[in-house]
């Protein structure tokens, strides 16, 4: 579609539609009053088209990624729209996606002028809790939606104006935490108003034709824009998978795969051979359709590219998906979504590859691919007080692209949010920070090196207390490096780290924690980039000198000596000449990626998904782990118990195989 | 000595082009303004040479002058182009990246071409000691002296010539940080040693180290600059009380300046806002917004109630400022932004500048891209030939042509194209800025109904009227002399200083207000102590505080300001204050919970004696015009009546479409506006009812 307002108008209202969005922001940033709102952004505002999409989205304000969602069937789901109606919805299925998790309360208000709906104000507040198995509503443990909280379809929660009395007493009775969260919707409320006010200026000044010109022309202007990126990338088909470490449940990893095509500037994302809907709650609620989780790095692939993209849902009519029903990325009615976070994590680092692949010397290697909130949870103080405090939101780092290292210690892949100060932590949770920084050696190695992950190591000040890290990734596949780099190191987290009681942590849960104990989080942190034997001498003298490579690291990972704080010009000369081979297509994925698919390869795995087709969604993931168990028992032990190595379980790949070649044809017969 | 009091004033502003002078005679209200080229290798230089012509230029005698207050942004620049001493950082055992992961965020959350800003420090700078409090301030770990000695050997190897020492929840026992400090003074002779917790005792260590860590980074080359401009006031024969303006607002003596220059380093856009306050206040304006626009910038600030509006969420470059400044951001580039048209044909305005050099096509500087400024030029709101009071010739034609190429880009064809693409541009630039300027309000939760515009800067008075239509604004106030605005507001600041105690302390038990009480005397012990050596020209001290609170469990503070009486009421009654103020804010109090008390707040200022303005000579009717010009403004061709800013009298009324010359700006009337004089000579523009 062409636009039609003349390129002077266009960018005046440009300006000021995005302006109203980010007043929305703004607003909502002022009034709101929970962590997530002040500290976290974990919150959203927009202006979207009658249809639902969104025109116009905030820069820097709030949570960046939500450009894909769509209000459409959330606005077709009330009945008559009416000037001062209000809807409200948390159900990932009957909001048609608009709700990517329970907690995640969404408002629309639909927008009238003059009588005539012109658009919709849209936000969002993730909540502390709404209801639901546990506390905070997400789980790992959780396996149906129905365990993550009330679950809200498209309501009215303000008619013409005026509270749903009856809504807000029903919604009372099923949360845990009523008045804290309703004062985050009266801030979204406040929100949409000033959107509502805003639009009936912008209105007034240049006309409701105008308007309506404008929602359409920004969201061609932002088609036409990402399209000249999405040129740049050759045509062709690029295939890449990457795998969640596990299910939680299992050792079974998670593969997401993906077929990306490229055909001028057209781009379709075939997910068809993804896993089968899990067990517990990682699945994506996409209904088939393109949602952000599945398609983000193609925004920041088309923003890197040109920074003046105006953000909007343009940008993504020029992307297509194909999303399996039953599959984890679109799964059936009620499978649980609170961590889909960790799927959605994955999607990106999948569409990173394949854009990698496409275009290797623009993408960057795999970013740290974890943010995970470590939480203690304190026994009550003698005053009543029973402090839940996150001790940090812990992230790796971002992945080394041609020309530039990786950032260490910081990730804006999912969200751009700020960390916690040491003394504010230890003011509110009973807990010493014995360090808290960067991880050394642990960026992957290369030309270019990966960002060096955080760390964190706490003393607990108290007996019984539990400690909860959920969404861990990276234990035991690294994030990749690319055209010859290396992968990061492993994520772990460790009990009394270097004592005669430590304890490896492996994807915990929830754990006991005592006083003196000391948890140590060590994140992975990112890719590396190009051949690490070519890395610059003085960088790799830098890095050593600045203690994020080790003088060990230096001589192993990029083949340079180091001594006495110089270098040794012809030590390193001599270890550079014994290079160790890089992998033929450029990725590290390191090797428990290979152990795993010397049995369970490409081919095995479609022919198992061909099997299971068949079966009913919710059945076919019960079906899979009894093939797993009779291949090999160890796999059904729950990843949060301990971990085993699949360099040790397929030790003997060809006998393995075989007794899978044996089950799948059993299976067939 | 010659009795000197009622003696003269000056104010000083360096710039990156201009250094700005304000002579006042406090005595009879005259008030002089001057511009002296910068000299950025030693800007003392041009202060000197800008003085004595002045001094010359008005008779006056260099021992007549009472105090000198002088702005600088050395400090600022040289942290922004990292041009600092070699400094170290001592920081608690395990906290050693406190500088590489600051507050973790990204430039951007998409583009990751973007890389962060550099830390101030590499991480080879940064130390650790076996030294810290925990959360309760008890010491937990104390250095060793060997351990100390190996410290300041490896500090020594570097060769700093500065450290900051910043510890582990110090902020409650601030005398670990001394001690460490006074060890490594002991050791280091020549290092200078900031210690956090004297410069700004507030929680978050990586905020409170930047502050320490900036004030050491600049304290060697500002300490050398005070120097020299002692020796260069000296060398005048000035015998003047010599103050540095600050980033709050106020002031300080030269030798707080030296102490922690850390204080002065957003001073410059500050002293601006101040002197728009103090007229906006004269002139019985309640609300005030006010514009600076320049070559390279255009900064905002609000004021209510006379005093500008201050921040703790400031930033120099991607480094916190959580001391109180002046609440200023940038809603626009200024007129060096650079006007292009992007592959899909649409007019884009910014980021980018030709900033002073090259600057503007009109310049003739090898600019080669349009610019805002350009489009003054060519729709004919800025004179070829008035501009800085003629004393810079710019080149029409030059910026005709490459607007006309541009113009034909979006679609404009024929002899106009030019005129018509600057007016869109312009048009454009205006928009962005209003919708600037109302994210900015937002963002303080201000209405901008009913604020008045305060317009400074070489480019602010053009702007103004087209800012003010946008934005809903219905009076525009331009100072006499906008173009040296900054200087004469610093000559009018008081000194001032602000102190800060973190507490978190709830208000239920009865050691809380104790302790709340406790904090506020001794600040104000300090404050006490530290104004009265900071000037004997000076009023007497006053004393403001107030509490940063918030219900148990939430997570956003509200200040509250605290009287005299509310420092002697119990507990109940403090908390009944925040339950009144959280009403105010979002319209209702949560009784249910409890309050605590996070941080406490005091600031103590002392005025300079007042400089009352003269009054010009009064005028009547119509003011003399120098004739028409044509100006093409929002896509349309007006003949604008001409004015001299010297020709306009209080008592004189002029009607837009007008235009007022004077040698710092042109002031630009839109129709549907008028004019008026103040007796003191501020213009003050007022949309007319219904326009």
């Amino acid at each position: 579609m062409a636009m039609e307002l003349d390129p002077v108008s266009l960018e005046i209202l440009r300006n000021k539609l995005t302006a109203i969005a980010e007043e929305m922001g703004i607003t909502l940033q002022r009034t709101g009053r929970t962590l997530y709102v002040k500290e976290t952004a974990d919150f959203g505002t927009a202006l979207a088209t009658p249809a639902g999409k969104f025109f116009a989205f905030p820069v820097g304000i709030g949570v960046a990624g939500f450009v894909d969602l769509d209000c459409a069937t959330t606005v077709s789901s009330v009945g008559t729209l009416e000037p001062g109606d209000v809807i409200v919805t948390n159900h990932p299925y009957l909001s048609g996606g608009l709700c990517t998790h329970t907690p995640d309360l969404q408002l629309v208000r639909p927008y009238f002028h003059r009588g005539e709906l012109v658009g919709h104000g849209w936000s969002f507040v993730h909540s502390a809790d709404v209801g639901g198995k546990v506390p905070s509503s997400v789980s790992p443990t959780n396996t149906e939606a129905y365990q993550e909280g009330l679950l809200i379809p498209p309501t009215k929660i303000l008619k013409r104006g005026e509270w749903n009395e009856d809504f807000v007493r029903l919604y009372r009775a099923n949360v845990r935490t009523p008045e804290v969260n309703l004062g985050d919707i009266k801030a979204m409320i406040a929100a949409l108003e000033v959107g509502q006010r805003r639009v009936g200026e912008v209105i007034e000044r240049h006309g409701l034709d105008t308007f309506f010109q404008a929602q359409s022309d920004l969201i061609a202007y932002a088609e036409a824009k990402a399209r000249d990126a999405f040129r740049q990338i050759p045509d062709g088909t690029y295939e890449f998978w990457d795998y969640l470490d596990d299910d939680a449940f299992t050792q079974v990893p998670v593969r997401i795969r993906l077929r990306m095509t490229v055909d001028d500037g057209r781009i379709h994302l075939d997910y068809t051979g993804s896993e089968p809907q899990t067990l517990g709650p990682f699945n994506i609620v996409t209904l088939g359709r393109s949602h952000p989780w599945v398609t983000l790095r193609l925004l920041a692939y088309a923003v890197t590219r040109d920074p003046t993209l105006p953000v909007n849902s343009g940008v993504f009519r020029n992307v297509s998906v194909t999303l399996p029903e039953g599959s984890v990325l679109n799964p059936v009615f009620p499978a649980a979504s609170g961590i889909r976070t960790a799927s959605g994590v994955r999607c990106y680092d999948v569409v990173n590859g394949a854009l990698s692949k496409a275009i290797p010397e623009f993408m960057p290697a795999a970013p740290g691919g974890n943010i995970v909130p470590v939480v203690l949870v304190e026994p009550p103080h003698p005053d009543g007080r029973r402090p839940v405090t996150v001790i940090q939101f812990m992230v790796g780092a971002t992945g080394a692209r041609r020309g530039r290292d990786g950032t260490d210690g910081r990730d804006p892949s999912f969200s751009n949010m700020a960390n916690n100060p040491i003394e504010t932590v230890e003011a509110e949770a009973s807990v010493i920070v014995r360090e808290y920084g960067l991880r050394a050696d642990s960026g992957g190695a290369g030309k270019w090196r990966g960002g060096a992950g955080q760390m964190i190591s706490f003393e607990v000040r108290r007996d019984g207390c539990q400690l909860l890290a959920r969404g861990l990734e990276r234990l035991r596949f690294p994030p990749w490096g690319a055209a010859g780099g290396k992968a990061s190191k492993l994520t772990r987290v460790v009990l009394n780290l270097g004592t005669e009681r430590e304890r490896d942590l492996g994807k915990l849960d929830m754990v006991t924690v005592n006083r003196g104990d000391v948890v140590t989080a060590l994140m992975s942190g990112a890719g590396g980039y190009g051949d690490p034997f070519e890395r610059d001498v003085e960088a790799v003298l830098d890095d050593v000198r600045r203690g994020i490579v080790s003088v060990e690291g230096a001589a192993v990972d990029y083949g340079v000596a180091i001594v006495d704080g110089g270098v040794d010009a012809r030590r390193t000369a001599e270890l550079r000449a014994a290079r160790p081979a890089t992998s033929s297509d450029g990725f590290d994925f390191g090797p428990e990626r290979a152990a795993w698919e010397s049995v369970f390869d490409a081919e095995h795995m479609s022919r198992l998904g061909a099997r299971l087709a068949d079966l009913p969604a919710h059945e076919r993931q019960a079906r899979r782990h009894a093939l797993f168990r009779s291949i090999e028992p160890r796999l059904m032990v729950p990843a949060t118990e301990r971990r085993h190595a699949f360099a040790e379980l397929f030790a003997d790949a060809p006998a393995v195989v075989a007794e899978l070649d044996r089950l799948l044809e059993g299976d067939a017969a | 000595m010659a009795e000197r009091a009622g003696g003269y004033r000056i104010g000083i502003d360096v710039g990156g082009t201009f250094t700005d002078f304000v002579l006042a005679d406090p005595a009879t209200g005259a008030i002089h303004t001057f511009k002296e080229p910068s000299t950025p290798h030693d800007p003392s230089e041009a202060v000197e040479r800008g003085i004595r012509a002045m001094l010359e230029q008005h008779a006056v005698a260099a021992g007549s002058i009472d105090a000198i207050v002088h702005g600088t942004t050395l400090g600022l620049n040289a942290i922004l182009q990292r041009r600092g001493a070699a400094t170290v950082l001592v920081v608690s055992r395990g906290n050693r990246d406190v500088l590489e992961l600051a507050r973790c965020r990204m430039p951007s959350p998409y583009d990751f071409s973007l890389p962060r800003d550099e830390p101030l420090l590499p991480r080879d700078r940064v130390f650790e000691v076996n030294a810290r409090c925990d959360a309760s301030g008890e010491i937990i770990a104390r250095p060793q002296a060997s351990e100390l000695d190996a410290v300041a050997e490896r500090i020594r190897a570097t060769e700093a010539h500065a450290a900051a020492v910043t510890l582990l929840n110090a902020y409650l026992t601030p005398s670990l940080e001394d001690e460490v400090a006074a060890a490594l003074r002991e050791r280091l002779p020549g290092v200078h040693i900031t210690a956090s917790t004297r410069v700004w005792p507030e929680m978050r260590e990586y905020e409170r180290a930047m502050l320490a860590v900036m004030n050491a980074y600049v304290h060697p080359m500002l300490d050398a600059y005070y120097e020299r401009l002692e020796q260069r006031l000296r060398a005048i024969g000035i015998d003047a009380d010599l103050y540095l303006t600050a980033s709050n607002g106020g002031t300080l003596s030269v030798a707080s300046a030296r102490d922690r220059p850390v204080d002065t380093l957003l001073s410059g856009p500050a002293s601006g806002v101040v002197a728009g306050c103090q007229l906006a206040a004269r002139l019985g304006l309640d609300g005030m917004v006010s514009i600076d626009m320049g070559g390279t910038s255009c900064d905002m600030a609000v004021a209510e109630g006379g005093a500008p509006r201050l921040t703790t969420r400031a930033h120099v470059g991607e480094f916190p400022v959580i001391a109180p400044v002046v609440d200023v951001s940038a809603i626009g580039a200024g007129g060096g932004s650079v006007v292009w048209v992007d592959s899909q044909g649409v007019l884009k305005v910014g980021p980018r500048s030709a900033g002073a050099d090259p600057g503007p096509v009109c310049y003739g500087r090898g600019g080669t891209e349009p610019t805002v400024t350009d489009c003054f030029l060519v729709t004919g709101l800025v004179d070829a030939d008035a501009f800085l009071g003629g004393r810079m010739h710019l080149d029409r034609a030059a910026a005709e042509r490459v607007l006309a190429e541009l113009g034909r880009r979006i679609g404009f064809d024929g002899e106009d194209a030019a005129v018509r693409a600057a007016d869109a541009a312009i048009r454009v630039a205006t928009a962005m800025m209003g919708t600037a300027l109302y994210k900015e309000l937002a963002q303080r939760g201000v209405d901008p109904r009913g604020l008045a515009l305060v317009a400074f800067g070489g480019a602010g008075p053009t702007q103004a009227s087209l800012l003010a239509d946008e934005a809903r604004l219905d009076r525009i106030v331009v100072p006499l002399a906008p173009g040296t605005f900054c200087a004469y507001g610093a000559m009018q600041s008081e000194v001032r200083r602000d102190y800060v105690r973190s507490l978190r302390v709830r208000l239920t038990a009865a050691p809380a207000i104790d302790a709340v009480r406790a904090s506020l005397a001794e600040m104000e012990a300090e404050a006490l102590a530290w104004v009265s050596s900071e000037g004997a020209r000076l009023a007497a001290p006053v004393i403001t505080r107030s509490a940063d609170m918030r219900y148990a469990g939430q997570a956003y503070d509200l200040a509250v300001p605290l009287t005299d009486a509310d420092v002697e009421a119990d507990a109940a009654a403090l908390a009944e204050r925040f339950h009144a103020e959280h009403a105010r804010v979002y319209g209702f109090p949560d009784r249910e919970s409890e309050v605590e008390v996070m941080t406490v707040r005091l600031s103590v200022s002392r005025a300079l004696p007042p400089v009352e303005p003269a009054t010009l000579a009064p005028g009547a009717g119509t003011p003399q015009s120098l004739g028409t010009r044509a100006l093409h403004v929002r896509e349309r061709g007006v003949e604008a009546t001409v004015y001299h800013r010297d020709a306009l009298h209080p008592g004189h009324r002029l009607t837009g479409p007008a235009i007022v010359e004077q040698s710092d700006t042109t002031v630009l009337v839109l129709p549907g506006w008028d004019g008026t004089v103040h007796a003191e000579g501020a213009l003050v523009l007022t949309r007319k009812r219904g326009a």
